[in-house]
């Protein structure tokens, strides 16, 4: 069994890691990441939160654990979405799981550094406060084997122009490579930006990526976190994103996943303060064998809070899509709204999508609605666009691609939704 | 001269049964010919049969468009070609705006023509002026393709959508159904600024009332799959006094 021999691979690296041991914070949070990950190992499909997507396959005896030092390939569809965010952008480069710049810096009010053993930072406070090791296997897994935390730490008040873009790659040339990116963002009061954060490999071998982005938006910041996983390498990827929003804050995610053989995507958002909002928008589009699987949990905890979620994907071939969406409203979280949509269209008889709301509402004064639709393309529609002389082919990408760029019509910055919706339309013309 | 349409002997089915048995109709160029009939007669099926809808079976016949075998046609090398159909229920298309679906529809009318694309500018004049034959706000030309338009707003757009199109062969399946007067003839306007001395119209309705305004040439009345009556514009008003059951009456005792 595969999975027994990864298993078996991370207890000798706990093992190693206890003789190693120091009393650094570091070290003790990465201890617990080991002991936590023994407890909650790989999830089979037996348990319901991974019931569609089989992740013991991708999880192999032999895979090389860890930050390397060897010398790295940029990915070009990294530097690609780079150029579209402009020539101010702020790059960080993590290449397999480790921040490839060493000093601190401090620009126009936000510091950017790698936390790492033996830092001694205010930030160490937020690192796994959102993310809980003990709840979730790949929460776990990345704290045992991460290299160090990107922290991307807004001041007060500070209005950040310039995007940031935290490009997540790995290259696999020499090797097969788990790697484990940890990004901390904390956007003081008052604060906002943009946070991009984008996934890729290089390299003919097997690459698992294990991300985990800790988001913490405190009372009145407005914090835009797009995520785009468009692999076309041979990466897989299987990535948590938390984050708590305090009063009057928004949180607004983005998800894109234009490619990649294997995606899950967990996201949980928790609206902890009176009037805090958080906007959770998603889009797919997939064909041949790809798989992306996003659950989402929006968590009400205070009152007078809103959110609003879209999600949309469109499927090909024999790909595959699941949504799994919770949205929680605790007792006390009175005169809450919570909207919820989530739509795909199957373009294959043998593509699958896999959909399921989730509401589970305590308080009794709260707007609250979901829906999912799965279906094909209208085929009056079709023939009403070739009664036009639009062909056939044609008016089904043409229908598609309005499908899916309604999600992207919603994404921040104007010059990463023009890449994005040139990345679909080329999608779709490629795969009909 | 060479007629613009010629149907011989047109048989067609769906799922078996049969619609249209023997439907014979020449149009030459700068006519407009009525196709009158009661519900469930084959006028739809008509027009479907002819913009090329799949379900239908053509089981016998011919149709002749400019000389070439429009059977033979897929539904977009019709319209290609120069033949429209106005559709009875437009479709409403979330996402598309009604320019981009023009560009796409014109574009590719000119490709099949051997012809460049038009530049922006150009075909954003030619839009705002084709739209003013049928008084459309130019603020339609942003949103979804019919989608919460009004049922007289989405057959304004559908003759908006001929006036760019320019078709030699243009069919109008119950253009004026659920249009009030002032709608009727708004649309019935803009049909007749697109007659010209070598295009041809065919007008499918139910009732006498559009013919006010679209005048046609010559009238026929379908009743069970077949043309059973052909006459001047003067017939349309005897069905509207007399109704249609003298001529089901007659053509039975014909059969």
């Amino acid at each position: 069994m595969s999975v027994s021999a990864f298993t078996e691979r991370i207890r000798s690296l706990a093992q190693h890691h206890d003789t190693a041991a120091s009393e650094d914070a570091y070290a003790a949070l990465r201890r617990h990441g080991f002991s936590a990950f023994e407890r909650l190992s790989i999830p089979t499909p037996r348990h319901e939160e991974w019931k569609y997507t089989n992740v013991t396959s991708i999880f192999d005896g032999t895979l090389v654990i860890g930050a390397t030092d060897a010398a790295q390939r940029p990915a070009t569809s990294g530097a690609e979405i780079t150029r579209a965010l402009g020539a101010d952008v702020i790059v960080l480069h993590v290449q397999n799981g480790r921040l490839q710049q060493d000093e601190h810096s401090v620009i126009e009010g936000v510091d950017l550094y790698d936390l790492r053993a033996g830092a001694t930072t205010d930030d160490l406070q937020f690192l796994a406060s959102i993310a809980k090791v003990d709840d979730h296997p790949f929460v776990a897994l990345n704290t045992a084997v991460h290299d160090s935390t990107v922290v991307i730490h807004l001041h007060r008040n500070v209005h950040l122009e310039r995007p940031i873009h935290v490009v997540c790659s790995a290259d696999t040339t020499t090797s097969t490579q788990l790697h484990a990116p940890r990004v901390l963002v904390v956007a003081e009061s008052g604060s906002s930006a943009l946070i991009v954060e984008s996934h890729h490999t290089v390299g003919e071998h097997a690459a698992v990526c294990v991300p985990v982005t800790e988001v913490v938006v405190q009372a009145g910041a407005h914090l835009q976190h797009v995520k785009i996983v468009a692999d076309e390498g041979q990466g897989k990827h299987v990535g948590y994103t938390a984050a708590t929003v305090a009063r009057d804050a928004t949180y607004a995610s983005h998800v894109a996943c234009l490619a990649g053989a294997f995606t899950r995507n967990d996201l949980v958002v928790q609206l902890i303060e009176p009037s805090a909002s958080a906007i959770l928008n998603g889009v797919s589009v997939l064909h041949g064998s790809e798989m992306a699987d996003n659950h989402t949990v929006v968590d009400h905890r205070a009152p007078h809070c809103r959110s609003e979620e879209l999600y949309k994907g469109v499927y090909d071939d024999r790909s595959v899509g699941v949504f799994n969406g919770k949205i929680f409203v605790q007792p006390h979280a009175q005169k809450t709204e919570a909207y919820q949509s989530s739509h795909a269209l199957l373009l294959s008889d043998r593509a699958r999508m896999n959909a399921k709301p989730q509401l589970e509402i305590w308080a009794d004064d709260v707007k609250c609605s979901h829906g999912a639709t799965t279906g094909q393309l209208n085929e009056e529609a079709v023939f009403y666009m070739q009664a036009r002389g639009i062909d056939r082919a044609a008016a089904k990408a043409l229908m598609t691609y309005a499908f899916a760029a309604e999600v992207v019509e919603r994404f921040p910055h104007e010059g990463l939704r023009s890449l994005l919706e040139q990345h679909i339309a080329q999608k779709l013309e490629v795969s009909r | 001269m060479t007629p613009i349409l010629e149907i011989t002997n047109l048989h067609a089915s769906i799922d078996g049964n049969e619609i249209l048995k023997g439907i014979n109709l020449t149009i030459q160029p700068g006519e407009v010919h009525a196709v009158m009939g009661p519900n469930g007669s084959g006028k739809s099926t008509l027009a479907s049969v002819l913009a090329g809808r799949e379900e239908y079976t053509v089981t016998e016949g011919t149709v002749v468009f400019h000389g070439h075998d429009l059977l033979d046609m897929s539904p977009e090398d019709r319209a290609r070609e120069g033949l429209f159909l106005a559709f009875q229920y437009p479709v409403e298309i979330p996402g598309v705006s009604t320019a981009n679906f023009l560009k796409s529809a014109v574009n590719a009318q000119r490709a099949h023509r051997g012809l460049s694309p038009l530049e922006p500018a150009e075909f954003l004049a030619l839009m705002k002026e084709r739209m003013a034959l049928v008084e459309m706000n130019p603020a339609f030309l942003q949103r979804s393709l019919n989608e919460g338009f009004s049922g007289g707003e989405k057959k304004r757009n559908e003759i908006f959508q001929m006036a760019m199109l320019e078709p030699t062969l243009a069919i109008l399946d119950e253009t004026d159904s659920g249009l009030d007067i002032d709608a009727l003839r708004i649309v019935a306007n803009g049909v007749n600024a697109q007659r010209t001395p070598h295009n041809g119209m065919i007008v499918i309705t139910h009732y006498q009332r559009l013919l006010n305004y679209i005048v046609p040439d010559v009238v026929h009345v379908l009743w069970n799959g077949r043309i059973v009556r052909t006459g001047g514009k003067d017939l349309a008003l005897t069905l509207e006094e007399r109704g249609y059951d003298w001529i089901k009456t007659e053509s039975s005792v014909e059969a």
